[in-house]
């Protein structure tokens, strides 16, 4: 029994040793990567162009990083941690995700009311699909088949069908959506609403909101774990945790100033927040629901989607 | 259009129009920007705080001509400032701590030719020297830039935002420690 404690252990920490945070810092046009192991910065990748938001394929190939002030995403090879790629995509590119097969690269533009669509092979914008208002979180279904899009200024979310690149639906959610967080079943989507200080639950079989769950002040992204869900409170410098079946709050807890960027680990034992004002990321032991870690990033961390590489 | 507020707040006092009243968590920019300034006081803590520790009243700060609020310190209360030029600045309290001698507030309505910035919040602390004789005060502020949609005019992007917030600080910082360094 021992013994085979021993071993689960092991593996656990073998595994959480391969997993990485790839820290966009906005303000100090870089990128900082993060032994999520031993929690040691591995390497800065200069970016510029003032660098928010991020999508590493699951296959942990790419990162994906979203340059507002160059119109510009830029593709680095995440193993080598270089840029190998730039790509131009005009407007306010913001909000980022990648298909599960990593073939389609999808880019919200925060001023257009448009999704472009990159093919990542041609490393190229392919098609533009028309959503609401300043787009932001975008979400990929796990089966590819659904894009969400979190319509801010449209206080609604776009579901769009990734086969047609059509716009199948529009649900209305809290005041100003900002993060999406699909859950790895595909079933229910999470948005933190910024305007209303909560979040919404989807049903992504009824495509309806069926649920709200209040949290602290500007809420930015949530994170599933545990069975239980994590929101960045902005204002409050802290995280809101909820239970899912119930969608009672649980608990505050405080971490780093302006919290925004959150993320579970593979393992879902950890969640990793990054603090915009204390240029740090705090780590959340899931379970027992207290930070464990600190990690110094460089300035103003917003790690905005899919950041961690496994 | 001017909108130097940057050049400290002789702007503010040669501006007389308000007229938008920005809404909670409205449109902005793509990138939140941050100012930290601090001065030394030569002054304890208590005494100092006892001087910006009224949420009610910001008479500490020169273009203030007048505060007038509701809920004291309470989270959520609220407070406008009648700056001397008639102009005003509708804010928030969010974060309240006499113990950690810090607070927290957020502006819910200002004209962007009053201080080029939108979803503008900032923090207060007052903290013992490291001398540990006199005190550090620190204001800090994050915020977007006063417009909301891309390719912004120059009085109303980035650098123009962190200039006049920069100045706002700056000026209110050393006018602090004038006033209370001389007895005033």
């Amino acid at each position: 029994m021992r013994g085979l404690l021993a071993a689960l252990v092991l593996a656990a920490c073998s595994a959480a040793s391969a997993e990485q945070a790839f820290v966009t810092n906005q303000l100090s046009d870089n990128l900082t990567v993060v032994d999520l192991a031993n929690l040691q910065p591995l390497a800065t990748i200069a970016i510029g162009g003032k660098p928010a938001g991020i999508a590493i394929t699951p296959d942990g190939s790419f990162a994906y990083v979203t340059s507002p002030d160059d119109k510009a995403v830029s593709v680095i090879d995440a193993a080598a941690r270089e840029v190998v790629g730039r790509i131009a995509v005009g407007g306010g590119p913001l909000g980022i995700a990648v298909a599960p097969d990593g073939s389609t690269v999808y880019v919200a533009d925060w001023y257009a009311a448009a999704i472009r669509v990159i093919d990542a092979k041609a490393r190229a914008v392919v098609a533009d699909i028309a959503v609401g208002a300043s787009p932001s979180g975008l979400a990929v279904t796990p089966d590819g088949r659904l894009l969400l899009s979190a319509d801010r200024d449209d206080d609604s979310v776009s579901v769009i069908d990734t086969a047609t690149r059509e716009r199948k639906a529009v649900i209305k959610v809290g005041t100003r959506p900002f993060g999406v967080t699909i859950d790895p079943e595909g079933k229910r989507a999470y948005t933190a609403n910024v305007g209303s200080n909560d979040v919404s639950v989807i049903d992504l079989a009824a495509l309806r909101e069926i649920g709200r769950v209040k949290t602290g002040l500007r809420p930015y992204a949530v994170a599933l774990a545990q069975g239980r869900g994590f929101v960045t409170d902005q204002y409050d410098g802290t995280v809101s945790v909820f239970d899912l079946a119930t969608l009672a709050p649980l608990k505050r807890i405080t971490v780093g100033d302006y919290p925004e960027g959150i993320a579970a680990t593979a393992d879902g034992r950890r969640i990793i927040v990054a603090n915009w004002e204390s240029n740090t990321l705090s780590i959340i032991d899931a379970e027992a629901l207290k930070v464990i870690g600190e990690v110094k990033v460089g300035n103003g961390p917003r790690a905005f989607g899919a950041f961690l590489r496994r | 259009m001017r909108v130097r507020l940057a050049a400290a707040l002789a702007a503010l006092t040669t501006l007389a129009i308000v007229t938008t009243a920005l809404t909670t968590a409205g449109a902005h920019g793509p990138t939140r920007r941050k100012v930290q300034e601090q001065v030394e006081i030569n002054a304890t803590p208590a005494k100092v705080w006892a001087v910006i520790g009224n949420f009610q009243d910001m008479g500490w700060l020169a273009p203030v001509a007048r505060t007038e609020g509701e809920k004291g310190n309470e989270i959520g209360a609220t407070r406008r400032l009648t700056l001397k030029d008639g102009a005003t600045v509708e804010e928030e309290l969010y974060k309240y701590d006499a113990e950690k001698m810090s607070y927290s507030y957020r502006i819910t309505a200002v004209d962007v030719k009053v201080l080029p910035v939108t979803n503008y919040s900032s923090t207060i602390t007052v903290q013992p020297g490291a001398d540990g004789k006199g005190s550090v005060v620190e204001w800090a502020g994050a915020f977007y830039r006063g417009f909301p949609n891309n390719e912004p005019p120059p009085e109303l992007n980035d650098e123009a935002a962190i200039k006049a917030v920069t100045g706002l600080y700056r000026d209110g910082l050393d006018g602090l420690k004038k006033k209370i360094e001389s007895g005033s």
